[in-house]
């Protein structure tokens, strides 16, 4: 079984409309390549997300957002900014980096 | 039809020189098409303009893409739609929180009414801007037919 099989993932940016969304889909063509079966994967603005995030296994930010989660991390949540939100091939790269993805 | 044979039958797309054009004035003027064909209201453009002011320049991507748009069913968001716009010269978003100079020359601008509307724009976008001959030939637009043209010299792969 994968490591992510199961996980709750957010993706959060402003807006919860625009960056957000992207990464979203960018996580799906992550997981779907992997053949990864999330409990989880929704986007939300950061207003909502970083109350919610405590709830989250992982969640993907654009790096202008990281300050807003400062803290989240207390929590077990794992916090991952990203460069580009539209990169599943960084997406990708972050996950193994932290050790979530073989 | 793809958002971008999409944005030229309603209208909503534009050229400009960009010469000494603020970015806030540049997300106004990518506006301006939208407001004409419904999709927008005129003061739309301020509720982006607030965003990009508190947030950053985030809603600039890789190869000088800008999205500027706010979040899903915003007060004067009437239609879900894209305007499109080119610009001369690069518009200048100030730096992001790295101090890296993020400047824009082609637009997207967004307006969000309907979820499903909207995330297939997003999908078909996502695709768009990760097509780097299409986004250079978007770029040098001068007209409706560039557009197509540039979609239909360079696709897209799903």
């Amino acid at each position: 079984m994968a490591k992510l099989d199961g996980k709750r993932v957010l993706a959060c940016c402003a807006n919860g409309a625009g960056s957000s969304l992207m990464m979203e889909n960018a996580i799906k063509k992550v997981m779907d390549r992997n053949g990864i079966k999330l409990a989880e994967l929704r986007h939300a603005p950061v207003a909502e997300g970083k109350s919610a995030a405590r709830n989250y296994d992982i969640v993907m930010v654009a790096k202008t957002f990281v300050k807003t989660f400062d803290g989240v991390e207390n929590d077990g949540t794992v916090l991952i900014p990203l460069k580009n939100v539209m990169s599943d091939k960084e997406i990708e790269a972050a996950l193994k980096e932290r050790d979530l993805l073989d | 039809m793809g958002v971008l044979e999409k944005i030229v039958e309603t209208g909503n797309y534009s050229f400009i020189d960009g010469e000494g054009v603020t970015w806030q004035e540049a997300v106004r003027l990518s506006t301006l098409p939208m407001v004409k064909s419904g999709t927008v209201s005129e003061d739309y453009y301020k509720q982006i303009v607030d965003c990009i002011e508190k947030y950053g320049p985030y809603v600039v991507f890789e190869h000088n893409i800008a999205m500027p748009h706010t979040q899903e069913n915003a007060t004067g968001a009437f239609k879900t739609g894209i305007g499109f716009m080119a610009s001369k010269k690069m518009i200048d978003f100030g730096e992001d929180e790295d101090g890296e100079k993020k400047e824009a020359n082609v637009f997207f601008t967004l307006s969000a009414a309907n979820p499903n509307e909207h995330l297939d724009n997003i999908q078909q976008l996502m695709s768009i801007f990760m097509n780097d001959p299409l986004i250079d030939a978007l770029a040098q637009a001068e007209s409706p037919e560039d557009i197509l043209e540039a979609a239909k010299k360079y696709p897209c792969e799903e």
